[in-house]
């Protein structure tokens, strides 16, 4: 038999947030805008999109159970089907935009894209992208788990309606969502007005990428993430909410022990571990390792060597809920070679 | 060094370069769905002449059947259409749902009936033109439909099971077939016992009907993107792997009986097959558009398409089981004449 030809991936970029925080704003403008790209958009709510454009499709929020063995493992059956029919328009659109509701989770649709094998042939899950209203974020993170949830899902947060917030009220606000996700970029807008290049086309989840998109990933002391007195809080409430771990070790990984550990860890608390990313020094490897998750799925491989002057220290952050710190760093020292 | 496998002499491959949604035979001639919503009706009897070509959908064509009308066929679009195109390519608009999708269309011509789904609905268009139409509802999107062979029962796919539905009766109440999960593809073995679904997950979910009995055919590396009975029902043939996986049917069914392969491709999936009406072979379409033919168990088959394309989508014989028609997702379409 003779080769396969290589099916070319299309770019998947996620859009979450509130209802009213700007998301159709942002759909509006990569819609009409002229990037240089068209964009096949999948809408949960066909009447806020103001064009009549044959390549907007509506979707049907359907969340499916898969009987893989991984118990938190849910899927968007409507955006399986709904891939696989733009697919038969091969070459008319150069990318895919998904808007969610408001509520919704973004877990499932991310998992989706790692779950289903003609899903995975055709396209690549590019970014998730969350629209915060600064003015009413603040209050929502603290009653909402569905805001928690997208905020630290997220690669990408526009912090949107920024001009009705004062800067200091701003500060505090990066602050708290720091403290739920230390990797995402924020951007400042006013009615999403942010050049589309920051919020596309991003390669989060590409791992040759992550290292590029990060450049402070690597360099951030792990206590400047920390969530300080959340952490110690013995209080229940506070554990239920997310939070972000972040642990490094200076001595070399064995690679073998870091599987079993990682596996093990996502295995059993997977469905809490909303997002997983690292970069591991592994022994007699002169390439750095780069791994990431969705809740219990899982990746990791060797992308380019490392930077002559870099220290070689390898680091893991964690968000999710019911993160036990001391432990999750007790289990990655244990890992040194 | 073996010889690098050829296209056999006894085909052609035909270059529109669109995606093929899917092929149909109708009588003697093929319709053949396009990804750019043009639809083909190719004449076996004259395989040579140009097909008669025509713009059915505005966007891509998602699904094709044969009409009930000879030499017709149904497409559904993104458009949200369902067309009726004539053996001339005279085509007319059955039904429009605005901003929706039809994904599955079906008919039988011996009852006459005419089925498409939109979203969670099933939708029975009557034998008249103008006449009532029955919607038939479900709690979750429609992922695939099928008509019992005898034309009188519709199987309805989605999550969580299987409705069956008597097209003809007025009583609106269906029989549920639960089995937690996706269900996709259908198919009906050909004496109407047994109702197979192809799920999310790499596995099959079956029930025979005259006791509701489940069955379940697992441990496929890949999702399954084909089924097939053969002609008789002695095998259903099955995608899901890199050779053919074929459960035997007859003497007490599939249960806890090894499977018969064939046309094991060495690295590539299984995405289409089609049993042969008349002869016990199963054609095979390949993920790197490779189009075999072989047998349960046989291990000596007959290469049609050497591969090289996108995978084979589409694969269909001609009620004779004469000529073969495959199509591809980078828009080849192959014609077999297997007539002397």
């Amino acid at each position: 038999m003779t080769s396969t030809t290589q099916t070319p991936q299309v770019p998947v970029t996620v859009l979450t947030g509130y209802l009213g925080a700007g998301k159709t704003t942002l759909l509006n403008r990569v819609l009409q805008e002229n990037h240089g790209k068209k964009y096949a958009v999948i809408v949960n709510e066909f009447g806020e999109i103001g064009i009549d454009n044959d390549l907007v499709v509506g979707a049907d929020e359907e969340i499916f159970e898969m009987n893989n063995g991984c118990i938190c493992c849910t899927v968007r059956g409507d955006l399986i089907r709904i891939i696989g029919g733009l697919m038969k328009r091969s070459g008319q659109f150069d990318a895919i935009l998904v808007e969610t509701t408001g509520l919704a989770d973004p877990a499932p649709v991310a998992q989706t894209f790692f779950t289903d094998e003609d899903v995975r042939r055709r396209t690549r899950l590019d970014g998730v992208i969350a629209v915060v209203d600064a003015k009413h974020i603040g209050q929502t993170l603290e009653n909402e788990s569905e805001a928690q949830n997208q905020i630290a899902f997220a690669d990408v947060i526009l912090l949107n309606k920024a001009d009705l917030v004062d800067p200091e009220e701003l500060d505090r606000i990066e602050g708290r969502i720091r403290t739920l996700n230390p990797f995402a970029k924020i951007h400042r807008t006013n009615r999403c007005g942010i050049e589309l290049d920051k919020v596309l086309d991003r390669g989060a989840f590409d791992l040759e990428r992550i290292l590029g998109m990060d450049p402070d990933f690597l360099h951030t002391d792990e206590h400047d993430h920390d969530h300080g007195h959340h952490h110690h809080d013995p209080n229940p409430v506070h554990d239920s909410e997310i939070k972000s771990v972040s642990i490094g070790i200076d001595a070399p990984i064995d690679a073998a022990k870091f599987d079993s550990w990682i596996g093990d860890i996502l295995m059993t608390q997977g469905q809490d571990i909303l997002r997983t990313k690292g970069i591991l020094n592994m022994a007699g490897e002169d390439k750095r390792f780069v791994f990431q998750g969705v809740h219990m799925m899982s990746e990791g491989a060797f992308t380019g060597p490392w930077p002559d002057n870099d220290a070689r220290r390898s680091r893991l952050v964690f968000i999710g809920r019911h993160l036990d710190e001391a432990a999750l760093k007790q289990g990655f020292e244990a890992c040194a070679a | 060094m073996p010889e690098e496998p050829q296209l056999n002499e006894r085909a052609r491959t035909l270059t529109f370069g669109e995606y093929v949604v899917g092929v149909a035979a109708n009588g003697r001639v093929f319709g053949v769905a396009f990804g750019d919503g043009t639809i083909r009706i190719i004449d076996s009897l004259t395989p040579d002449a140009e097909p008669v070509s025509t713009k059915a959908h505005n966007g891509a064509a998602l699904c094709i059947a044969a009409d009930i009308e000879a030499g017709a066929f149904l497409t559904g679009g993104d458009d949200g259409k369902l067309v009726h195109t004539s053996v001339l390519g005279e085509t007319s608009v059955l039904a429009e749902h605005k901003h929706r999708w039809i994904e599955h269309v079906t008919s039988h011509a011996g009852s006459a009936f005419r089925v498409y789904a939109v979203g969670k609905d099933a939708i029975v268009l009557s034998k008249k033109a103008g006449g009532q139409t029955r919607t038939f509802s479900h709690k979750s999107s429609v992922a695939g439909l099928a008509i019992n062979p005898k034309g009188r029962r519709l199987a309805v796919s989605h999550y969580d099971g299987v409705s069956l539905w008597w097209l003809a009766s007025k009583d609106s109440k269906p029989t549920l077939l639960e089995w937690k999960g996706s269900h996709l593809q259908l198919a009906w073995s050909p004496d109407g016992m047994h109702i197979i679904s192809a799920m999310q997950e790499n596995a099959l979910h079956g029930w025979r009907l005259s006791d509701a009995e489940h069955m379940r055919m697992s441990g496929y590396p890949a999702k399954i993107r084909a089924l097939a009975f053969t002609r008789k029902g002695q095998f259903l043939a099955t995608g899901g792997a890199e050779s053919v996986v074929c459960w035997p049917f007859t003497g007490g069914g599939p249960m806890g009986k090894t499977p018969a392969q064939f046309g094991h491709s060495g690295g590539t999936p299984v995405t289409a097959l089609a049993a042969n009406p008349k002869l016990d072979i199963i054609a095979a379409g390949f993920e790197n558009g490779a189009v075999v033919l072989g047998q349960p168990g046989e291990e000596r088959t007959v290469t049609m398409v050497p591969g090289g394309t996108g995978p084979v989508t589409a694969l269909c014989w001609n009620p004779e089981g004469e000529i073969l028609l495959a199509g591809t997702e980078t828009g080849e379409v192959h014609i077999a004449d297997f007539r002397s």
